[in-house]
């Protein structure tokens, strides 16, 4: 299964044709910081809410084939949680009123990720004991409201770092005992530590490299131990940062027994890259550098640089960009170049939706969702 | 009689091989005899301990690497007739570095306490297979790598090739020159013939690459990085021509396959399993 991030307008219509043509099942997996309710300040992308969001994929989605799904959804996911730094009682509230929207939405799947806390390093146990709290109110509500819904659980990101079986093995007993005692449903999904971390535009996990990485158990080892360990607990292994990726790497995650993975940021990239190429192919060096200005000035490219790196501005821009399609400056600028391409009998947007749709297909077609085109 | 032939493969790094060779004596030479294996080193980079020189064009040009190396070691010990003496057989490079006094004693204790293993390697510090090597100290894998290995004898006579045999043959496949995957083989053919390849955290050894990063001219082999990519090109075409695989997971789940066979055999062995 694929999970693609919505980080635009372009990529969600691009995922939800190929899923239309295709008759393929697909996964949208926004983030609280994507998007997220009314309350909560929508999210970056396409300043959506969650109903809007909801909405918008239903009226395209003709073949019911699209899953809605929630990322990290948890407390202190959202900015505005972290902002006014709310207190854990709150911000589990908090947290509560954010999946209840989702439920409320018809989302399906719910990744409870209560990892986050930003007043101090909550104990495994404690940990635990919140990811019982918000299974337990999600499952309720949507019972009351006749909804069926799934869960994923998973308490590891972006480290890159092979988890412990320990610690998996420890947090899967748990779980599995609270949803026995509780007559909740086990998880659906776990989020499992490949060897997959995103830096800059690259997979710089020990997942894609053939060499040893230092303190890592290798990929090769690790892979199989982890798919064992799922399969014992009955529930299907999730891989996020799966982006950038070699085909080699992808194509083996179905051989493998990797039932899921998340890409999101390439696909905001890839959107980006295209943007500025064609542009500056059509002479319009201005409008290129304005476009490359401001999402360099948003710094939003800050989080996804290697300690050290030596990545130009431009490619940091590039990076960033993504975070700013829907802000007021950009949008103008956009809007112009869309004026003068138009004018050349160029799409844009058809044409940006274009590259995203290429950068999806290639993982459909290597997790073997669809025959090569 | 000692039990144990350890082997130094060196190319003109005569001073580490030197140091190596008068720590493993002093600390461990009552149960080991210790060759050196020149692989190509210039003459007048040759350790003062040297065994054997491997002088041909080819190995002054590129040196023998671990795979040509193993097998012109326990070649030369076999043609020499003093294979039969040894339960086991140590082979490290000369840029192994000892964290303990002793490694191949608790080495040899793992292998006497584990009949089944035919290769042993001890762990590093900076795999993360020590996280799995904690409680077991001892576990068996099917992918390990080769920098100082121990090898059981009868494991070595179960594969090794006895017709026309050369460095190139003898136990690992040396036309593989810088041994991407060979490792991987080796452990496949291990399974495949009822022995196991274990790591064990009683003992650590860490390769030292700063030779390979800061002396790479010394050592007259190419660049570090060039190194790197040659060593995956050459292993992936490799085990494209051997077995038309297009992949090191092939090779891998090839290996495993092999692995899971075993513990079929032998559920008694499941606590070692990884």
């Amino acid at each position: 299964m694929l999970g693609v991030g919505p980080m635009s307008v372009n990529c969600v219509d691009a995922a939800i044709e190929l899923s239309n043509k295709n008759n393929c099942p697909l996964v949208f997996i926004p983030s609280r910081r994507q998007i997220d309710s009314e309350e909560f300040g929508k999210g970056y992308v396409n300043k959506w809410n969650t109903a809007e969001f909801a909405e918008y994929v239903r009226e395209r989605d003709t073949n019911g084939n699209v899953v809605l799904a929630r990322d990290h959804g948890g407390p202190w996911q959202s900015e505005l949680e972290r902002k006014n730094r709310l207190s854990l009682e709150k911000a589990m509230e908090s947290a509560k009123r954010s999946f209840k929207e989702d439920i409320d939405c018809g989302f399906q799947l719910l990744h409870i990720d209560p990892s986050i806390d930003i007043l101090r390093t909550p104990s495994p146990d404690e940990i635990l004991a919140r990811i019982y709290d918000l299974y337990e109110y999600c499952w309720s509500y949507a019972q009351s409201v006749g909804r069926k819904i799934w869960f994923e659980v998973g308490t590891e990101e972006q480290s890159g770092r092979t988890s412990t079986e320990d610690r998996l093995t420890y947090d899967l007993d748990k779980i599995t005992e609270f949803c026995s005692v509780s007559e909740i449903p086990i998880p659906k999904f776990v989020v499992v530590q490949t060897g997959t971390r995103v830096a800059e535009r690259r997979n710089v996990g020990s997942f894609d490299t053939p060499l040893r990485v230092a303190g890592e158990i290798p990929a090769v080892i690790q892979v199989p131990r982890m798919v064992e360990l799922c399969k014992r607990y009955g529930i299907y292994l999730k891989e996020h940062n799966t982006d950038y990726l070699s085909d080699e790497a992808l194509s083996w995650h179905p051989r493998l027994g990797i039932h899921a993975a998340n890409v999101a940021p390439e696909f905001g990239v890839v959107e980006s890259q295209a943007l500025v190429d064609i542009l500056e192919s059509h002479d319009l060096h201005a409008v290129s550098n304005d476009i490359l200005q401001i999402a360099y000035t948003s710094k939003k490219w800050q989080k996804w640089m290697l300690p050290g790196g030596t990545t130009s501005p431009r490619e940091r821009a590039i990076i960033g960009m993504h975070y700013i399609f829907s802000d007021r400056e950009f949008i103008d600028v956009k809007n112009e170049a869309r004026r003068i391409l138009c004018k050349k009998g160029i799409d844009l947007d058809q044409h940006l939706k274009d590259s995203v749709k290429a950068a999806i297909l290639r993982y459909m077609v290597l997790f073997r969702l669809v025959d090569k085109q | 009689m000692k039990r144990v032939a350890t082997v130094i493969l060196n190319r003109n790094l005569p001073g580490p091989t030197n140091e190596l060779y008068e720590q493993l004596m002093i600390n461990e030479g009552s149960i080991t005899d210790i060759y050196v294996l020149e692989a190509g080193s210039r003459i007048d980079n040759i350790s003062k301990y040297c065994t054997w020189h491997a002088s041909d064009p080819d190995s002054m040009q590129n040196g023998l690497r671990y795979c040509r190396g193993t097998n012109y070691a326990l070649f030369s010990l076999f043609h020499e007739k003093r294979w039969e003496q040894y339960d086991a057989f140590f082979i490290l490079t000369n840029d192994t570095v000892i964290s303990r006094k002793r490694i191949i004693r608790p080495m040899l204790a793992v292998l006497d306490e584990h009949p089944k293993v035919g290769i042993l390697s001890p762990c590093s510090k900076r795999w993360g297979e020590k996280e799995l090597l904690k409680e077991i100290k001892t576990r068996y894998f099917w992918f390990i790598n080769n920098n100082a290995l121990l090898f059981r004898r009868e494991f070595l006579e179960s594969i090794m090739q006895v017709n026309n045999p050369d460095f190139l043959s003898f136990i690992f496949d040396g036309s593989n020159f810088r041994g991407y995957l060979a490792d991987v083989e080796l452990i496949s053919k291990a399974y495949a013939n009822d022995w196991a390849a274990a790591i064990t955290s009683h003992v650590f050894a860490e390769e030292n690459e700063s030779y390979l990063l800061e002396q790479a001219d010394l050592i007259e082999t190419e660049p570090y990085k060039e190194h790197m990519r040659l060593y995956i090109e050459e292993g992936k075409k490799w085990i494209h021509q051997k077995y038309g695989f297009n992949s090191h997971w092939s090779m891998i789940e090839y290996a495993k396959s092999f692995y899971d066979a075993f513990f079929r055999l032998h559920p008694e062995l499941g606590d070692y399993m990884t």
